[in-house]
């Protein structure tokens, strides 16, 4: 085993060890138990780095041994990194312990089981964009609900315990169906590798893709979560603490957009191809729809909740266009949308710690007692809404010029006027352009809603019980630093990124 | 196949000669010990037990080849090997809930049921002829009667007693009458010949008496429509006996039912296919269903084993002819995976109403503040029952699953897991009072809760066996497939 | 010679009377009287078939006293727990013995 492998195990377990070591810890040492998982996460964070430092971007990281092997049935410990995963583990191990830092004051009951529970998630999570088998990918997936389920349940607020449930319950129907559909392909083709059964691809009958396809975009598809299956991701956001707010957005719901770029695209290029004009129909209502219940909010949180379907709607289009330009821009935007929205969730969750209550207007004329918060929710919101400059222009900028050239897309739209027999002449040549320009609305509306968002708290008058308030404890700061940093980083140079993960997606579009 | 009788078949039934002996020690050290020492006889009783595992799992593993010994009234072969093994853990694991049960634990003759019952269960899994299959299934079931009722005192304990020999003797002279249908059609009573005279059979007499012979079936292992005592009986027995009902007297049931099916009836291999999903179909959506409407765990758990009968049907579904597929193999796993996981749910809520004299939901609620380890045995128990990985239930499931669907039952597989959701949400309901709700009375949550060192030890056992199952799965799953194999 | 399936028939019959027995009747005396027709009818099926079909095999009749004894140690645990039932309720009548819902 060479030592990039090892890295590989220890980065996806290092959490869960973590979580063991916490059970040596006294449940009443608080500080103590909020030290070990912090210097876990840290740890993780720097073996992820150490990933990146022997990183080849046209190579991938790999492991792979066998795990069980009986009657036809491979199923393997294989794990890789790749384009399509680097960034997504790099932000995985950045935000879990950005989002411990910020229960150090907030969580005061059962810290142990927190902590142990926030490690196990991380596990789940890399796991997750680590794995290259089917079976093992299911088994990290599902490992994920359980941890998140208690932290939405035991530390959530009023609604939580029907916030949880209804949290497991959706993502597991939608998981379900895609076991049967991995489970058939394992049994057919004998494998569960990825690597395998992509070179097997080709004799996946028609029918049976497009099957298939469907079984694993509802899985996905729930995560993510697309319009008209969202319903259950505003009530887990409003009712889980800060923390899991924000790895639910900056990690969790990247696993969906995950999916769909590494099993839909891959294994199914033909279904996807078919199935993109609705998915990007779908995206774009998502767009559409999120940002305009965003707007209609009072509830911070929920608002930042529903820019996330928003946000999401984004990338989905992206990957859908199925061009270079549309999925790199997608891949972007999964980082971009990360670190915005952690950003925002940590902020939102900071204004909840001092005044207890997240009702937009219960704030106003902020700016005056606490500026740097001020100035920093300024960029945060600058940032998601997508200003030339930070990192939220450059992939929707990018998504949105993959969507306007997309084939799959214009083709599609061709279709559609032949056949209603339309002939006007412009509406025939730049199919994709109607596309991209529907949820270029979408940026605008953005605007909207997050700078009203941001007048709302920051602007206007102040009001007597805000006048006390204090500003940002340099734990704060630092949590929300390396967040800024990256958000400036890629607005301004993101070449080294797309560095990253260029050589991934060409190759797996085949150019 | 059949073997003249020679000295080392006795070494094919040294496991069923050990409990005997160990059930006659038992009984003369009842009768003479005094009742202060009569604590000493669970000890006894789990270590003969494991005695009689560890001597059975070196000494008399099976021949490569499968032989009928006794004149093919027992068959030795890999399956029989496995059960048995399955079994005697099972009535060891049980025992040891049973210890420290104030009206079972210092009765002598509790220990003394409990391993005739694990005898006829052994001679279950490996009868090879109809006449034994029958004396094993009632050497089994008279002394579960017994003990069901065995509290004497307690009104829901005769209760369920009562009503489960109701049952058990009426769906058996059913399965009998079946029998005798079976021996006149073919003039035979070993499994292993009958198959070929019963080939010749027009389709609706072997159906016929096929159907005869499930109801028992049924009734073992809990199947809809025979499936009406299991609620009753395991809220009212014991809970160790209720555990060991759900989990060993199952897979006794699951066994027979499918050396019956393989080796008498081959011929009718589709019919009973398409038959027994329906039996799987109906199973598993109605204990899922009744299961939603549960306040009492006992009874959650009793629709629950409903429920998973009905899974584990899929996987007898799923068999093609030449027995090369998962569909066997994914049964013995999941029996071994189910009986670990149910026993931990069962001896959890031993452990629980032993402290708290409760097995309503709402006793449970802040458990994970009173007692942290035992509202984490509940978690990986339940858990695994939902079928969520690392543990051995999620395995289990997909196995079962994965054998329906390579057999191209995949409506039958969708079935199932759309039935895992509903399932999933009353363990999660269970799980929220554990873990997310709160007591009314916050100084409940202070009272300590015992967990006395035989629970503990089984408890730990099966929580590690549990989590083996669900990561190293490997050698298990082989070993199911070497018992599943020697069916054929 | 009277043929088999008159004894088949006889056999059923009486299978169906028990069977009928053991659901329509209450008292759980009844229902197990039920059984051992039922029991009954199924050796007087083995024990046809073993003259007719089988005469030169013992399995027919052993078969049968295997059911005699089970059938009567059955019995015997039966009507003990009824015994202990009816020791604290005064009742054996299936219908009251309802401290569970069925």
């Amino acid at each position: 085993m060479d030592f990039g492998a090892l890295l590989l195990t220890l980065v996806t377990f290092a959490p869960l060890l973590g979580a063991a070591a916490l059970l040596l810890v006294k449940p009443e040492q608080k500080n103590a138990l909020r030290w070990v998982a912090l210097i876990t996460a840290l740890v993780t964070f720097g073996i992820s780095l150490g990933l990146l430092a022997i990183f080849n971007p046209a190579d991938a990281i790999r492991i792979d041994l066998p795990w069980l092997s009986v009657a036809g049935w491979n199923v393997h410990y294989h794990l890789a990194l790749d384009g399509l995963s680097i960034l997504l583990v790099l932000l995985t191990t950045l935000l879990t312990p950005l989002a411990i830092l910020s229960t150090w004051t907030s969580v005061e009951d059962r810290v142990r089981q927190f902590m142990a529970f926030f490690l196990m998630l991380e596990t789940g999570m890399l796991g997750v964009f680590l794995a290259q088998d089917l079976f093992l990918f299911y088994i990290f997936w599902e490992f994920t609900l359980v941890p998140m389920y208690f932290l939405i349940g035991i530390w959530g607020g009023e609604r939580r315990i029907y916030a949880a449930v209804k949290f497991f319950l959706y993502t597991m129907a939608g998981s379900v169906l895609m076991l049967v559909a991995l489970l058939w392909l394992g049994t057919q083709y004998n494998t569960f590798s990825l690597p395998e059964l992509i070179a097997q691809r080709a004799n996946i009958p028609p029918q049976a893709q497009t099957w298939l396809f469907l079984a694993f975009a509802l899985a996905f598809a729930i995560k993510v979560p697309m319009w008209p299956l969202h319903t259950w991701l505003p009530d887990a956001h409003v009712e889980a603490p800060t923390a899991g707010s924000v790895i639910l957005a900056g990690v969790l719901l990247k696993m969906g957009t995950y999916g769909f770029l590494r099993f839909n695209l891959t294994l199914f290029p033909q279904a996807s191809w078919e199935f993109s004009p609705w998915m990007a129909l779908l995206a774009i209502i998502g767009i559409l729809y999120g940002a305009l219940v965003s707007y209609a909010q009072t509830d911070a949180k929920k608002l930042v909740a529903y820019s996330s379907v928003s946000h999401l709607g984004f990338v989905m289009l992206g990957l859908f266009a199925l061009n270079q330009q549309g999925i790199q821009g997608a891949l972007l935007q999964m980082i971009n949308h990360g670190l915005s929205t952690g950003a925002l969730f940590l902020m939102v969750g900071m204004l909840y710690e001092r005044r207890h209550t997240r009702a937009l207007d219960a704030f106003g004329g902020l700016w005056k007692v606490i500026p740097v918060f001020g100035t920093l929710l300024l960029i945060v919101s600058l940032s998601s809404v997508g200003l030339p400059g930070l990192n939220g222009f450059i992939g929707e900028f990018t998504i949105l010029l993959g969507a306007a050239g997309s084939d799959a897309l214009g083709n599609a739209w061709n279709q559609i006027v032949t056949a209603l027999g339309v002939s006007f002449i412009p509406m025939r040549s730049a199919g994709g352009l109607w596309f991209a320009g529907f949820a270029a609305l979408g940026v605008i509306f953005a605007a909207a809603y997050l700078l009203q968002m941001y007048q709302k708290i920051c602007l206007g008058a102040l009001k007597a019980e805000n006048q006390n308030l204090k500003d940002l404890s340099w734990r704060e700061i630092i949590t929300l630093l390396p967040l800024l940093v990256l958000i400036f980083w890629i607005g301004l140079y993101p070449k080294p990124f797309i560095d990253l993960i260029a050589p991934a997606i060409n190759q797996m579009l085949g150019y | 196949m059949f073997v003249p009788f020679d000295s080392t078949m006795l070494l094919a039934i040294l496991p069923e000669i050990l409990l005997v002996v160990l059930a006659g020690v038992v009984l003369a050290l009842d009768a003479a010990w005094q009742p202060e020492k009569r604590r000493w006889l669970g000890w006894l009783t789990v270590v003969g037990l494991a005695v009689a595992f560890i001597l059975t799992a070196t000494v008399s593993q099976p021949e490569s080849e499968p032989r009928l010994l006794f004149g093919g009234m027992l068959r030795d072969d890999w399956l029989s090997f496995a059960f048995r093994l399955v079994f005697l853990f099972g009535a060891a694991i049980t025992t040891l809930f049973a210890m420290d049960h104030e009206a079972l634990g210092r009765k002598g003759e509790f220990y003394v049921l409990l391993l005739v019952s694990t005898l006829g269960m052994n001679l279950m899994a490996s009868a090879g002829d109809l006449i034994m299959l029958y004396l094993a299934i009632e050497t089994t079931s008279i002394p579960l009667y017994i003990l069901a009722g065995f509290i004497t005192t307690d009104d829901k304990s005769t209760e369920a007693g009562f009503k489960y020999l109701l049952f058990g003797a009426m769906t058996s002279a059913v399965m009998l009458y079946g029998f005798s249908l079976l021996y006149g059609f073919s003039g035979e009573t070993n499994l292993y010949l009958l198959a070929g005279k019963l080939g010749e059979l027009p389709m609706p007499a072997l159906l016929g008496s096929l159907l005869l012979v499930l109801v028992g079936f049924s009734f073992k292992v809990s199947a809809v429509p025979f499936h009406f005592w299991a609620p009753d009986v395991y809220e009212g027995a014991p809970t160790p006996v209720a555990g060991f009902l759900s989990t060993a007297s199952k897979a006794a049931g699951f066994a027979v039912l499918m050396r019956v099916l393989l080796a008498a009836f081959p011929a009718a291999l589709p019919s009973w296919q398409g038959l027994i999903a329906l039996l799987a179909v109906v199973t598993m959506t109605v204990g899922n269903l009744l299961a939603l409407a549960q306040t009492n765990v006992k009874r959650l758990l009793a629709f629950s084993s409903i429920a998973h009968a009905g899974y584990i049907l899929i996987g007898v579904v799923a068999v093609n002819a030449a027995g090369m597929n998962l569909g066997m193999a994914s049964v013995v796993f999941y029996l071994i995976a189910y009986l670990l996981t149910n026993l931990a749910a069962f001896g959890a809520v031993a452990t629980f109403g032993r402290v708290s004299g409760s097995d309503e939901m709402d006793a449970y609620k802040g458990l994970s503040r009173r007692s942290p380890a035992l509202a984490l045995v509940m978690l990986v128990a339940f858990l695994s029952l939902s079928g969520m990985p690392p543990f051995g239930g999620f395995i289990a499931k997909v196995f079962v699953f994965a054998a329906a669907v390579e057999a191209n039952w995949i409506w039958l597989a969708v079935i199932g897991v759309l039935n895992s959701i509903i399932g999933l949400y009353y363990y999660l309901t269970l799980l929220k009072y554990v873990y997310l709700y709160r007591q009314d009375n916050l100084e409940e949550e202070q009272k300590p809760l015992p967990i006395s060192r035989p629970y503990a030890l089984a408890l730990v056992l099966l929580v590690i066996g549990i989590i083996l199952l669900g990561t190293a799965f490997n050698p298990w799953f082989e070993w199911s497939r070497t018992a599943a194999a020697s069916l054929f | 010679m009277i043929p088999l399936s008159w004894y088949l028939i006889f056999a059923a019959a009486l299978f169906s009377i028990g069977l009928f027995g053991v659901l329509a009747r209450k008292n759980a005396v009844a229902i197990l009287l039920g059984v051992e027709l039922m029991l009954n009818a199924v050796n007087v099926n083995l024990v046809a078939f073993w003259r007719y079909r089988a005469p030169n095999m013992i399995a027919g009749q052993a078969f049968a006293i295997m059911i005699f004894a089970v059938a009567a140690a059955e019995v015997a645990v039966g009507l003990s727990l009824f015994i202990s039932i009816y020791r604290r309720r005064k009742t054996v009548v299936a219908n009251e013995i309802d401290l569970m819902k069925w």
